[in-house]
């Protein structure tokens, strides 16, 4: 079934990186794009996506805070952490907002996982 | 000056091996190419000195980006390449279908996001490693020389800093570069009761 995938990331490139390889292998899916936290759960609230991507270390809000905050207020949108952050205290924070997290670089493989939790039911 | 015993010294280079390893398999999968490592190298220098121990040609112009780590220690976070490789680095991120006007004007931000990764791995790695946790500042591009990098012009000679530094080159795209950490003196102390702590846990 098609999805719509949230993007969230300051950096461009990563954008750009993560949608060419969410497009390759699901071209179906809609595919929408935020640069910070707070623009992360405005375009939520306004989209309702199935699954967000979502950086960690961004200006203003950080991944983490916005993922909280859209569990709370969208707990079935599905939420994976993709960041460069592999610090185990970030791994705990995300299982205790009940969030994923796979560990970047953008590579074909990572974005292999964040599609399988995505899809998985 | 706090100095690290031979002991210290030895787990100190031992910890960064284990995270500049994992820094290293980070960047050949961005890459697709193998990374070689130096030995890392510490020393207890002056801004001054560390910016001309970075770059053989301390007039040239590197690109650099850099993050501050704050936790049990506070660290400036660098990764450098010669000004003159960094289109190609960008390239080998993105891919080969981008046209060049495009691949300059995503340069920077290109670069910010490889040294995002590649200093959270090697920072991410200490951290687990020893148990550690660290707030880290987004990533600063810079471009210029290693002492314009390091500020060196706003410090005086007496700024000591620890300075530990690690060469890599990308195998078959003959790219060279450095990994920096450079801690102020006040945070040795951080530093070293983590690798005490380190050490007790290999010596039980």
């Amino acid at each position: 079934m098609n999805k719509t995938l949230l993007i969230v990331d300051d950096s461009r490139v990563s954008r750009m990186m993560i949608r060419n390889l969410v497009a390759e292998r699901k071209p179906g899916w809609q595919i929408i794009e935020a640069a910070s936290g707070e623009e992360a759960i405005t375009q939520t609230v306004e989209n309702m996506p199935d699954c967000v991507t979502m950086d960690i270390n961004m200006p203003g809000m950080d991944g983490l805070t916005a993922a909280a905050q859209i569990k709370k207020t969208c707990p079935k949108v599905r939420i994976v952490l993709l960041s460069a952050n592999i610090q185990e205290s970030s791994l705990l924070r995300a299982r205790q907002i009940g969030v994923d997290f796979v560990a970047k670089p953008i590579t074909a493989a990572s974005i292999d996982k964040v599609i399988a939790y995505c899809e998985r039911p | 000056m706090l100095e690290l015993n031979d002991l210290e010294h030895d787990a100190l280079i031992e910890i960064f091996n284990i995270g500049t390893g994992q820094a290293a398999a980070v960047l050949s999968q961005m890459m697709g190419d193998h990374i070689e490592l130096s030995v890392p190298a510490v020393c207890f220098v002056s801004r001054l000195t560390a910016a001309s121990e970075l770059t053989a040609d301390a007039g040239k112009r590197i690109c650099g980006v850099s993050q501050r780590f704050q936790g049990a220690f506070n660290a400036d976070a660098i990764l450098m390449f010669p000004e003159n490789q960094s289109l190609e680095i960008v390239r080998l991120l993105v891919g080969g279908d981008i046209p060049l006007d495009e691949l300059t004007a995503m340069e920077q931000e290109a670069l910010s996001e490889i040294g995002n990764i590649i200093l959270n791995a090697l920072i991410g790695t200490l951290a687990n490693l020893l148990g550690w946790e660290f707030s880290c500042s987004l990533p600063i591009y810079h471009f210029g020389t290693s002492g314009e990098i390091l500020h060196t012009e706003a410090k005086p000679e007496t700024d000591l800093v620890m300075l530990l530094h690690i060469g890599l080159r990308l195998e078959r795209h003959q790219i060279n570069g450095y990994v920096a950490f450079l801690l102020d003196l006040s945070s040795l102390q951080g530093l070293r009761e983590g690798i005490g702590r380190f050490l007790g846990g290999i010596t039980g």
